[in-house]
């Protein structure tokens, strides 16, 4: 089969009836240009987070609970006696929560492959205060350069900086949202709630109660990560301040971890876990709410951009049938004049492929324009996480998959009108019409 | 004659076999309960140079003749052979190959490819076949000049009158030289000056130029121009003989 007569008349029917092939170029090229910009948008969304995220949290944190908490007396017993003695108003014992032997633990960490940096941290809640004005806050006792190696914390200072915490006897770091919210500036002095000593400091941290008295710091610096759930509600200061405030003497209640490859932090924290025998989180499991939402989200935009892409495949099969339709007397001429069934089929194809091809090019640069064009655009959002610009990442595998979906399909679609053509019967249609 | 016209038609060897023979033609459609014998056992020979008409009323099977002689369509039994090869039992890909190069179709519509000037409508068959595209560009201004549409080869064909339509789907039917040009009712859709014209061309052709014609009529004053009538009713040869003949028995007859 000789390729260029059929060529010559698919060109021709494209070029003829011009109106109808931009159309169908137009559709190949929407569903390929938003198919790269949905996904390099979702993409981008889910980089800046994790980026964010394993930037300004621990790859791993040790906590100072257990994974499977023993049972307290009274659920046992309840078990055991198989409901015959029931016990009511059960509370949980007092317990102190603390990690034992922290400095051995910290060291024992440090020395496992894969582990880069490692800090304590005590962590806990505290109400901070500006005039009248009262915020619950998330209080990280920190040594500023051992912090500093395992979360990238200085760079984020927008005020200020981590060091500072060492220049005064009180001093503190808020996050941006957290300093909004107080109404206070570097260098403006605020209260925090002191807590009794041995009262549990948990994340919890209701059971400590408030002695009522209060300790006077000074704001020396005031970080901005981006990330809204951490700027809005985290302060630092130095570690023995915290176990002050919190009531804590001098507990630790977390080892923070950074790894080398952060890819690996969810089998380090299992490691670790079995190792120290405390609940050891990596920055997954930590954000697995988050994460999880990525992967809804990314199911959603597969249904969409596919769902574009097969209604653009559905145009296209629509025009070809039109056009074969349209094209019934000639293909019963053709075949008179000894072109074959494949010729004719061919003849369609090559439509389809110039449609398909043309589609795709121009859809791919348009995905591309259109996203550095947006990308562009200041569109401030403040979300899960604060940008000023919509982020787009492009790594190549989103244009070679929209690419190659768009064209097959464009081009499967094809294929039914193409063959449907080749196997039309020149009588049936010369019958019908004279 | 020019050298050019003698490389109109193709060369007659020496004891060439006819142009087109059937024999025992039958052709049933429909199947089943529905099956219809359309023609009833033809046995038709056409010899080299043969400008014959085909006339009958309507339903007779003129046109699925037509389609069997011009390797569109199997006979359900019988056999056609054209410029001496069996048709009935070559492959699809083989039975194009005849019709692109051994036959030439005229319909009652010219289905002419409007997005085509009518020298390329000329020239498409011509590329099916292979034939350079310098060479099937200049038989086609020359087919077309013949046809006296000189000056009129980029035109689209909707911007030719009926008659000259016609008159390029007759230049496309001789683009490969064919053994025969079958003509299904070609004035049907004329009036009767551009009928008149066509058959002229068709006369010219024969004499001329030795191109065997088939052409299927209803007009008798067409037919009479012919060399031969074959007659045809509810499938079956009824009368084929000169056409002075031929039209006074049809005469008598009513």
């Amino acid at each position: 089969m000789r390729v260029r007569p059929l060529a010559f008349i698919a060109r021709r029917h494209l070029l003829h009836n011009w109106f109808r092939t931009l159309i169908s170029v137009v559709g190949v090229a929407i569903g390929d240009c938003f198919m790269i910009l949905m996904s390099s948008l979702m993409a981008g969304f889910e980089t800046t987070f994790v980026s964010d995220t394993i930037e300004s949290s621990p790859h791993v944190t040790i906590l100072d609970e257990h994974r499977d908490p023993p049972d307290e007396f009274a659920g046992w017993l309840s078990r055991e006696t198989a409901g015959v003695v029931t016990v009511e108003s059960a509370r949980p014992r007092e317990r102190r929560y603390r990690i034992k032997k922290p400095f051995e633990t910290l060291e024992a960490v440090r020395a496992k492959e894969g582990v880069a940096a490692a800090a304590m941290n005590v962590v806990g809640t505290s109400i901070l205060n500006y005039g009248s004005r009262e915020v619950g806050a998330q209080l990280v006792g920190i040594d500023p350069e051992a912090q500093d190696a395992v979360v990238s914390t200085d760079e984020y200072m927008t005020e200020g900086r981590l060091a500072d915490l060492h220049s005064a006897s009180g001093a503190i770091v808020l996050g941006s949202g957290l300093a909004e919210r107080l109404g206070v500036r570097r260098g403006d002095t605020i209260g925090a709630a002191l807590r009794a000593a041995g009262g549990a400091g948990g994340l919890a941290g209701a059971a400590g109660a408030a002695t009522g008295a209060s300790r006077s710091l000074r704001v020396v610096g005031i970080f901005h990560t981006g990330i809204v759930t951490i700027d809005g509600v985290r302060a630092y200061t130095l570690l023995h301040l915290a176990q002050q405030l919190l009531g804590l003497g001098r507990d630790v209640n977390r080892i923070v971890l950074r790894m080398d490859d952060y890819e690996e932090a969810r089998e380090l924290a299992a490691d670790v876990e079995e190792m120290v025998g405390y609940r050891t989180e990596s920055w997954q499991e930590q954000n697995a709410n988050f994460l999880s939402i990525f992967t809804v989200q990314k199911v959603i935009t597969y249904v969409v951009t596919g769902g574009i892409t097969i209604v653009a495949a559905f145009g296209i099969l629509n025009v070809l049938i039109m056009l074969v339709l349209e094209k019934l007397p000639e293909i019963a001429m053709l075949k008179s004049m000894g072109y074959t069934a494949a010729d004719v089929t061919v003849v369609f194809l090559l439509e389809g492929l110039a449609i398909a091809t043309i589609g795709v090019v121009l859809g791919t640069i348009g995905g591309y324009w259109l996203q550095q064009g947006l990308g562009a655009l200041p569109i401030p959002m403040k979300g899960l996480i604060e940008t000023e610009h919509l982020t787009f990442v492009d790594p190549p595998r989103i244009y070679v998959v929209a690419t190659l979906a768009s064209f097959v399909s464009t081009l499967g679609a094809a294929c039914l009108p193409a063959l449907r053509a080749g196997r039309l019967d020149p009588i049936v249609t010369l019958r019908g019409r004279a | 004659m020019t050298a050019r016209d003698a490389a109109l038609v193709a060369p007659t060897p020496a004891r060439a076999p006819p142009a087109i023979s059937a024999a025992g033609l039958r052709r049933t459609l429909g199947e089943g309960d529905l099956a219809l014998e359309i023609l009833h056992g033809i046995d038709l020979e056409i010899r080299r140079g043969e400008f014959c008409a085909i006339m009958g009323p309507s339903g007779s099977g003129k046109s699925t003749l037509m389609y069997l002689l011009g390797a569109l369509d199997r006979p359900t039994r019988g056999t056609v052979h054209v410029d001496g090869v069996d048709t009935s039992a070559l492959s699809e890909r083989r039975l194009a190959v005849v019709r692109n190069r051994s036959i030439g179709f005229i319909f009652q519509f010219h289905y002419l490819m409007p997005e085509f000037s009518a020298l390329e409508n000329v020239m498409i068959p011509q590329l099916r076949s292979e034939t350079p595209r310098g060479e099937a560009r200049e038989r086609a201004e020359h087919l077309l000049g013949l046809l006296g549409l000189a000056g009129k080869e980029h035109r689209t064909p909707a911007r030719l009158s009926g008659g000259e339509q016609q008159r390029v789907a007759i230049a496309r039917s001789l683009a490969n030289r064919p053994i025969v040009v079958l003509g299904d009712e070609p004035t049907g859709n004329l009036d009767t000056r551009n009928g008149e014209l066509v058959f002229t061309t068709f006369e010219r052709l024969a004499r001329e130029h030795g191109q065997t014609i088939v052409v299927v009529t209803h007009d008798p004053r067409l037919a009479a121009r012919t060399q031969r009538i074959v007659r045809l009713q509810d499938g079956s040869v009824v009368d084929d003989g000169p056409p002075a003949e031929v039209l006074a028995r049809a005469g008598e007859a009513h």
